[in-house]
């Protein structure tokens, strides 16, 4: 007994001890949500029954239900568009402003932090600016347009089914760049400035620097800033919920704020379930990916 | 059979009690509600005036988010933490009394003094009759018209005292009062994705003879392309598509639409920001001396099944029922049953609302009506959008429907 203590208050027991603490918090808070979500989706679920954990197993049916909707490869293809362009844009234009802060001019570190005011408005109240700025009839962006003489009619940027799904990428790009900034920034300044003092007597130029000194030392950085920006992206709801609630017509409607439709406006919580495992397994594809890149990158 | 029993028991008990004097024994009830303190909110008033008749009755009041609602009666549903007494959409009542969550009421209401079932408007009392029970009774109600910016018809010399009456002429009506120079749209109505959307459409395929469990009938596919006809040319603004009612309406305040449709509910704030003559009259229908309809709005106050205290609620529930009388002067609701209302506040606008009450129709009842309603916003986007035409998109809702219908 007291050898048991002894081990529990210095040794392999503490150690155990320790181990098994963080593993509790991961099965009650990660494991169980993610294991009764998936179990949500094999079953006929009902808000009555959303406290039992045996429901009647329904094996496929709610994906079957799933795909058969209309509006599935639609939704399907506007999460891939969203995704893709939000990531590629967030990522370019995030890169653009840390390379530019990086260098040394007046006022530099201030200039940058202005940048992080996007990241501290909360999501809704950004939505609610965006709505402003995109509004048809009376927006700030289609004034502009008009007064400067770019477009003649008005553009109706959160009704027209061509259009909306890339207001609410716009939207998001904005409210992504400083996160990428920042984290980017991190990154560039843990490069060794002598490194680049010595490539410049060497004769290498400002691209060719760019090309084999940064990227290549950047890269676990930057596979860490798109595997965290397409699940923060796939994340995105309240911009949705503010701008064009998936529609018109569905027509900018995502995985995400489908799964909620599902789930709480529609009160088929198995289906809008399937839906968030389906983007589940997506994301951990994109984790293994993260988790591969960084993986080589320490044995280099 | 001991259910049933139980039932009987618990009813003659609240009969017993609700003759007896008040008991002793101090009673805590529940209430959710989504109403804000501050609106004034009928809850709160209704609450503080009851406690003050029942000091023994003590009532803590829940404040939900409208959004939130579904989110949180689940949760209490699922984990058995359902409060005494709610507020229910009307639409989402027949989903919680088919499943029983709800109280049945008709032993209580058989033995009230004050409740006559038979008096309450048929819309509201469809909404809360589920298999011949009573599960809720209506606190109000409300339905919409058309709202019309009367100093604008004067200045496109049309007549005030000739609102349009038919969907022709609203929309020749509509046609006339639209000036893109001065950002005026002729109407402005709400068609987004959600319940609202549906709520507008409705009355439009009703008075047409076309309704939800057979929406693709002809009446409705002729309302949907009026809508389309309007929004095709910009009588009514593109954002229709993407705007609620409140926000829609506040383009009509703003004088940026000359006529809107919406409920009851606009008018306290109508008369604050709306600098101009404001009238209202009965939503058009197809054709003059046809059908007219209106939907149904506003909700039920219920008792949860799991209540500890039916009797206390149903005195609650009781009180709140007697109060009609106040709820269109206060609270910018239409009264549930008739009542006769003394100097009401907007005197015409209360006469054309308390018209159309006659004719509002509830939306559904079904326990699945989140998803027939869906099916049917999704085919109002559809074809005013253009992605399909209002055939094909109401034909493609009613097989959706029907599907819910059979199961």
């Amino acid at each position: 007994m007291s050898a048991l203590l002894r081990s529990l208050r210095d040794g392999r027991g503490f150690d155990g001890a320790l181990a098994l603490l963080a593993l509790a918090y991961l099965f009650v808070f990660s494991a169980f949500p993610l294991i009764y979500n998936i179990a949500l989706s094999f079953q006929e679920v009902d808000m009555f029954s959303l406290g039992d954990l045996i429901r009647p197993f329904v094996g496929l049916a709610n994906y079957r239900t799933l795909m058969a909707a209309p509006e599935f490869w639609s939704v399907m293809g506007n999460t891939a568009l969203f995704v893709g362009l939000c990531i590629v844009f967030q990522l370019g234009i995030g890169f653009g402003l840390a390379l530019f802060f990086q260098q040394d001019f007046i006022g530099a570190s201030y200039l940058r932090g202005l940048f992080l005011a996007a990241w501290i408005i909360p999501a809704l109240v950004a939505g609610a600016i965006w709505k402003w700025i995109f509004a048809g009839d009376f927006g700030v962006l289609n004034y502009m347009l008009m007064s400067l003489g770019i477009v003649d009619e008005r553009i109706f940027w959160l009704s027209t089914p061509a259009i909306s799904l890339y207001s609410v990428v716009i939207a998001n790009i904005w409210l992504g760049i400083p996160f990428n900034m920042i984290l980017l920034s991190v990154g560039l300044a843990g490069i060794p400035k002598d490194m680049y003092e010595a490539a410049a007597l060497d004769g290498a130029g400002a691209w060719g620097r760019f090309w084999h000194m940064t990227l290549p030392m950047m890269r676990s950085t930057l596979g860490a800033v798109v595997s965290l920006g397409i699940i923060f992206t796939l994340q995105q709801f309240d911009l949705f919920a503010s701008l064009t609630q998936g529609g018109p017509a569905n027509s900018s409607n995502v995985a995400q704020y489908w799964s909620w439709q599902l789930s709480f406006q529609n009160y088929d919580i198995a289906t809008g379930s399937a839906v968030s495992v389906l983007m589940l397994g997506f994301v951990i594809v994109v984790a293994f990916l993260y988790v591969r890149s960084t993986r080589e990158e320490h044995q280099a | 059979m001991a259910n049933i029993a139980k039932k009987i028991l618990l009813g003659a008990a609240g009969v017993l009690a609700l003759t007896a004097a008040a008991s002793a024994e101090p009673v805590e009830l529940n209430v959710w509600t989504i109403d804000r303190q501050a609106d004034p909110g009928y809850n709160y008033v209704m609450a503080d005036e009851f406690t003050k008749l029942h000091p023994d009755i003590k009532i803590n009041i829940k404040r939900v988010e409208f959004a939130d609602w579904a989110n949180e009666i689940m949760r209490a549903v699922a984990t058995g933490t359902t409060p005494d007494v709610a507020y229910v959409d009307n639409p989402n009542t027949p989903f919680l009394s088919a499943k029983g969550a709800l109280l049945d009421l008709t032993p209580y209401i058989a033995e009230s003094k004050i409740i006559d079932t038979s008096k309450i408007f048929p819309g509201p009392l469809s909404t809360v009759t589920w298999d011949g029970k009573i599960y809720g009774l209506p606190r109000g109600s409300n339905t919409i018209a058309l709202y019309y910016n009367a100093d604008m018809f004067k200045a496109a010399g049309l007549d005030p005292e000739k609102p349009p009456q038919t969907w022709a002429e609203l929309y020749e009506t509509a046609k006339k009062l639209t000036d893109p120079a001065k950002n005026v749209y002729g109407l402005a109505f709400s068609a987004n994705s959600n319940e609202e959307g549906t709520f507008q459409f409705l009355p439009w395929a009703q008075s047409a003879g076309a309704d939800f469990d057979h929406i693709a009938d002809d009446g409705a596919v002729r309302a949907l392309e009026v809508w389309q006809k309007i929004l095709d040319e910009k009588l009514a603004s593109p954002d229709t598509l993407i705007r609620g009612q409140y926000d829609s309406m506040a383009t009509f305040n703003a004088q940026n639409a000359a006529m809107g449709i919406s409920g009851p509910w606009e008018l306290p704030r109508m008369s604050k920001d709306a600098k101009f003559d404001f009238r209202v009259a009965l939503l058009p229908i197809e054709k003059a001396g046809g059908n007219r309809a209106s939907a149904l709005g506003e909700g039920n106050n219920v008792i949860f099944a799991k209540s500890e205290h039916p009797k206390e609620a149903f005195q609650y529930l009781e009180y709140m029922y007697s109060q009609m009388p106040r709820v269109w002067n206060e609270f910018g609701f239409v009264p549930s049953y008739p009542v006769e209302a003394k100097d009401p506040k907007w005197p015409a606008q209360y006469a054309v609302f308390a018209e159309s009450m006659k004719n509002a129709r509830a939306r559904g009842p079904s326990p699945d009506w989140a998803k027939i309603s869906k099916a049917i916003s999704t085919a109002i986007q559809q074809a005013l959008t253009h992605q399909t035409d209002a055939k094909t998109a109401l034909a493609s809702a009613q097989t959706t429907i029907d599907g819910i219908l059979k199961k």
